[in-house]
């Protein structure tokens, strides 16, 4: 068993030391799934570094299989740990080197090292990547080459870091799989994750909150109670349809595991179907009739390619009116980020037009905001870095920063930090603060790629409202997400992109209809499921 | 988008040479490279043009690729035949125009020194297609491991190679989007004078140098996770091929300096 025993733990941050596990007691079972569920910031990704020795602990220690006398390296060796953003994570630049680095650090014999590496790499189902270069490697990828490389080192337990966030829907199914049967093996699983789909498949579930143990339970009793799942921060269409049914009152004869075909028949049976329908899947209503002018963000038959070879993006054609909010939805290399870059005119087109209001998109016409937008902040203070994109506009340094002003509000951030160093500033400020730069810009039209990837709850909700209210302002914007159902209230418009093309365009009530996801080889989410079962 | 890092034009598929050891294909490739330019004569020549070929062949290289590779020497060994072939002191074996002529034993010169560039192009280009530059890197630091006999951090050399050609493709990635963002925030890289534009920069450089502490930062953490020590300078052991090949060059080279 994998134990934490009050464990008190202060990681140096931005200079100073500050507290931020308090005496945190754990268990993982040999081949138990343990969900670990908490808003940013309350000590997560503190608690993964300390299981696996990369963080001493202030007090408290880390018992693995009854052994408390662990060394730092036995530590490591025992208790594998998988991080959020893969390439941060691979240190070889090529994948079999990559895989065999943990064993031969171990100073195992090459035979025992090439065994180790094989086997790893076939659990990981990506043997034919063995002579890949690991900077050429897809998120999805990469992420089951830094799990093979943590297994080829046979820890008898494994810490996920939030690895699926970053994943689309289809890599995430991978390395779900990968650890279903690696649990099946007697692996311990701790599973720390803002994805409703897997602390629901848990064993069991420990909350966290401001570095405590705040609740722990099996998932069905955190479904049940509404207190829980707002301190866990989290949010999705499964937990949104038990609330709809009155969960906490449906007793022993609940669905469990609330798959949408049963949660469909009990609503039908009890007669909440349409209170469940207007509850979770209402979409925005049927589009106005088309303003017929020039006015919104429009790309006509764009190609893009990058040197030889098939184009990225290959005569795509989209348009999104002012006000309106249009999803754009593929699997990893369909072309969504090049879209992103084509709209906001930093990549310029083989053929076709890219145009906002009538007029040709240059760069800067249209805020973009990247997955990470926090990167790229720089000013000394956060005032002036959000003032900066307006300055560049040549607006006077007034008119600059009472935009800036004016978006750090809509963004949240409130007065006491406009004069702080973004770098001082904590991950969920930051990335705060660099939206606002974006925002402050004051653009006709917006475009969002990957806004929510490995937020908690509450901030994905935050930045859904973002963009409702510049849709409300009159913007025209464009959002690149894997997650539809989070995004479907939001959205106007959809288009499924699939090898660079358009598969599919039309108003987001489409995305409810599971055969519209045919159209691009994707699966459909939970709630088009959820949808087909209640009216297919 | 993804550029990898490959000297020469690495192919993925896997074949025989690219199972043999790094080091003893770089072994192999300097052996070989003493025997093309130490033989005397034609025959140690045509020895190691059979072997060329015999790689090129197994390893499915395509002669285009060696083509490709030879390609921009053309001038200059052009060049080397036509200055080793033609005389102006009327000493040639051929009389041309006047003095000018044609020197058999000149042209044969020329030929050779032709033939050998022509070789080692075509080596190198074989090594290079069945082996990355990371690989090559860590190889040769092998080749080097002797000397941690005598106290050289031989395996610490070896992992900050490795994490510098890692790191490569990543800052130009991370540099590429940092402009990217900067551009969609109104940034006119392209406007301006010099000083200006440098000015500019700035918009990137700070930005780019807190990622990339930030990703040696989890670099070092990743490998502390991995139980890195800075001791392992893995042992490889030469399999029948590694021997083999440079059991073959060796004899190839001795074939070359002694026997032609």
């Amino acid at each position: 068993m994998l134990e934490l025993r009050d464990i008190c733990a202060s990681p140096a941050l931005g200079g100073h030391a500050q507290r931020v596990l308090d005496c945190v007691c754990l268990h993982v079972s040999p081949g138990e799934h343990l969900a670990l569920v908490g808003a940013n910031g309350s000590g997560k990704s503190t608690l993964a570094r300390v299981c696996n020795g990369a963080l001493p602990p202030d007090s408290g220690g880390v018992v693995v299989d009854g052994d408390a006398d662990l060394s730092r390296a036995d530590l490591a060796r025992l208790v594998g740990r998988v991080r959020q953003d893969p390439l941060s994570q691979l240190v070889s630049s090529v994948v079999w080197d990559e895989v065999a680095f943990g064993p031969r650090n171990l100073g195992w014999a090459s035979e025992r090292v090439e065994g180790a590496v094989r086997s790893a790499l076939a659990e990981c189902g990506i043997a034919h990547l063995a002579e890949r270069s690991t900077s050429s490697l897809s998120g999805g990828e990469a992420q089951r080459v830094a799990l093979a490389g943590v297994l080829a080192m046979r820890p008898s337990y494994l810490v996920l870091d939030e690895a699926l966030s970053q994943l689309d829907p289809g890599a995430r199914g991978e390395v779900r799989d990968i650890v279903r049967a690696l649990l099946s093996h007697g692996v311990g699983v701790l599973d720390i994750t803002h994805l409703e789909e897997d602390v629901l498949s848990a064993d069991r579930v420990v909350a966290l909150s401001a570095g405590r143990v705040c609740w722990e339970g099996t998932p069905r009793e955190l479904a049940t109670s509404e207190g829980v799942v707002r301190l866990s921060g989290l949010q999705g269409g499964r937990l949104r349809v038990l609330g709809a049914l009155g969960w906490p009152s449906l007793g022993e004869g609940a669905p469990w595991p609330p798959s949408a075909g049963k949660l469909a028949l009990m609503a039908s049976e009890r007669g909440l179907g349409r209170k469940l329908s207007d509850a979770c899947l209402r979409v925005q209503g049927e589009p106005k009739a088309a303003s017929g002018g020039a006015r919104g963000l429009r790309l006509d038959g764009v190609t893009v390619s990058y040197g030889a070879g098939e184009p990225a993006l290959a005569g795509a054609t989209l348009r999104v009116e002012p006000g309106r909010v249009c999803l754009v939805v593929g699997p990893s290399g369909s072309g969504k980020s090049t879209l992103a870059l084509a709209a906001a005119g930093l990549v310029a087109p083989d053929s076709g037009v890219v145009s906002l209001d009538g007029s040709p998109v240059r760069a800067g016409d249209v805020g973009l905001a990247f997955q990470r937008p926090e990167n790229q902040l720089f000013c000394a203070t956060a005032l002036e870095d959000v003032a900066f994109g307006p300055l560049n506009r040549g607006q006077s340094r007034e008119q600059a920063l009472a935009k800036a002003r004016d978006a750090l509000g809509l963004l949240g951030v409130g007065p006491e930090l406009w004069d702080r160093a973004p770098l001082s500033l904590s991950g969920g400020e930051r990335r705060r603060v660099a939206l606002a730069g974006v925002v402050a810009m004051g653009q006709a039209a917006f475009v969002f790629d990957e806004p929510t990837a490995g937020l908690d709850g509450p901030s994905r909700s935050r930045m859904r409202n973002l963009v409702r209210r510049l849709a409300g302002r009159g913007a025209a914007v464009l959002v690149v997400t894997h997650d539809v159902g989070e995004w479907l209230p939001v959205a106007t418009d959809a288009c499924l992109l699939q090898g660079g093309a358009v598969a599919w365009s039309g108003p987001a009530r489409g995305l409810l209809d599971p055969a519209t996801y045919g159209h691009a080889g994707l699966e459909p989410p939970f709630e088009a499921r959820l949808w087909e079962a209640l009216h297919g | 988008m993804g550029r990898t890092l490959a000297i020469g034009t690495y192919l993925q598929r896997r074949t025989w040479l690219h199972g043999v050891e790094p080091g003893a294909k770089a072994l192999a490739l300097l052996l070989l490279t003493v025997a093309t330019f130490g033989s005397r004569g034609p025959l140690g020549l045509a020895l190691v043009a059979t072997e060329l070929v015999a790689g090129v062949v197994t390893c499915h290289v395509s002669p285009r690729t060696v083509a490709r590779a030879i390609a921009p020497t053309a001038v200059v060994l052009a060049f080397a035949l036509l200055a080793n072939a033609f005389v102006a002191d009327g000493s040639g074996d051929v009389a041309l125009v006047g003095a000018l002529g044609v020197s058999t034993a000149g042209a044969v010169r020329g030929a050779l020194a032709v033939a050998r560039i022509v070789l080692l192009v075509g080596l190198v280009c074989l090594v290079s297609s069945t082996t990355t530059a990371p690989q090559l890197a860590g190889g040769l630091v092998r080749l080097l491991a002797p000397l941690g006999a005598a106290g050289v951090p031989v395996g610490d050399v070896a992992m900050v190679v490795s994490l510098a050609l890692r790191l490569i493709p990543e800052t130009v990635g991370e540099f590429d989007r940092i402009v990217l963002a900067q551009r969609a925030r109104g940034v006119r890289f392209d406007q301006g004078g010099p000083l200006r534009r440098l000015g500019r920069y700035a918009s990137v450089v700070i930005p780019l140098t807190v990622a990339l502490f930030q990703r040696s930062d989890d670099l070092a953490g990743a490998m502390r996770d991995r139980c890195y020590s800075g001791r392992a300078l893995e042992r490889v052991r030469w399999g029948a091929g590694s021997r083999g090949l440079v059991a073959v060059a060796a004899l190839t080279m001795a074939a070359c300096l002694w026997l032609a």
